[in-house]
């Protein structure tokens, strides 16, 4: 291979690591190994016409990453005094509950605190006069499909091997969640806050161990929330 | 935002159209896409590196795609590479997009049986 190509391969390695961090978190290093995979057969088929192709594609796609990104964080930027924030208690009495075998909660509350992806939700409540609290779940805003998994990257038990969760923003006041597995849904649910930001609505249907399932919470802001240091 | 209208993805561009298309036939990595949209294409279309993994990144986040978590076979497996599959929704917005090519067709043919009578 003549010195040239392996001067254009090095420089197409470090231009394409120069990509946005948000688009090789979803390409890995694909983008500069098939660079340099293909590079050898360019200059073998098209010569120089081909190389200039090559890197015009890389300099013409580099701005526009970049572009692509800044906007998505100005929208998220732009976005304050996040709505979901905080701890909200379910008004039960205007709450549907549809889950085969598992009983109504007495109380249940719900607490949303933001992250770099999106938020990290935690319920917990009282079922049969007992307390209990579900698994920390993750929500990414991203539109990224991520595997199900627990925080610490463990399987959860009865989700299927594969399943992917998934997360959108739709607008300031409503989350978009799924989770499916081969294409087949799982789950999917919204997350709705009214205009005057207090009240949540979240819906959940889909399959479950014991069957499908849907449930329709209403719940109410807590206010001071009891998780924020007052004073 | 996610579309989970396939409705809303039409008229497919044509970089994702030539992408789902390739993975019809079973999960395909970066390389694999790149010959195959050029050999089905005669040569015509050649999806350059960027604007490949450009479009891939957005068809995963519209759900049209996912990475793969199964690998082929050791003997034909390239561990360095990162294989991708069609989603149900993928799938889906392709067969609407070939309807609405192949209705484009018909229209366009029909119009020129007009013709060629009057």
């Amino acid at each position: 291979m003549s010195s040239w190509v392996t001067v254009c391969r090095r420089l197409y390695r470090r231009v394409a690591r120069t990509f946005p961090s948000e688009f090789r978190a979803v390409c890995g290093d694909g983008l500069e190994q098939l660079g340099e995979d293909v590079l050898p057969l360019v200059w073998q088929q098209q010569g120089t016409t081909g190389m200039i192709r090559l890197f015009a594609d890389l300099a013409m796609r580099l701005p526009y990453e970049y572009l692509s990104t800044w906007i998505s964080t100005a929208k998220e930027l732009t976005m304050t005094d996040d709505v979901f924030e905080g701890t909200w208690t379910a008004k039960s009495e205007a709450s549907q509950w549809d889950v085969r075998d598992n009983p109504k909660p007495q109380q249940a509350c719900m607490r949303f605190e933001a992250t770099q992806t999106g938020y990290l939700v935690v319920a917990y409540g009282i079922v049969d006069g007992k307390a209990v609290a579900e698994r920390p779940q993750a929500i990414s805003t991203d539109g990224r499909r991520r595997p199900l998994l627990d925080l610490n990257g463990r399987p959860i038990p009865g989700v299927p091997p594969g399943a992917v969760a998934f997360g959108s923003r739709s607008d300031s006041q409503t989350l978009e969640i799924g989770a499916e597995v081969d294409g087949k849904v799982l789950s999917a649910g919204t997350y709705k806050v009214s205009a005057d930001g207090k009240t949540l609505t979240a819906t959940n249907e889909g399959v479950g161990l014991k069957g499908p399932y849907k449930v329709v919470w209403v719940f109410e802001r807590v206010v001071p929330d009891p998780y924020v240091p007052q004073g | 935002m996610l579309k989970k209208n396939p409705d809303a993805f039409l008229p497919l561009k044509s970089n994702w159209f030539h992408i789902l298309l390739c993975l019809v036939e079973g999960e395909q990595h970066g390389w694999g896409i790149m010959q195959n949209v050029l050999a089905r294409s005669d040569g015509k279309v050649r999806l350059w590196p960027a604007t490949l993994y450009g479009s891939l990144k957005r068809l995963i986040e519209a759900g049209l795609i996912v990475e793969s978590g199964d690998r082929p076979a050791p003997e034909f497996d390239d561990a360095r590479r990162r294989y991708y599959k069609l989603t149900t929704l993928g799938r889906r917005v392709l067969d609407l997009e070939s309807q609405r090519l192949k209705d484009l067709v018909r229209l366009l043919d029909a119009r020129r049986r007009q013709e060629a009578r009057t």
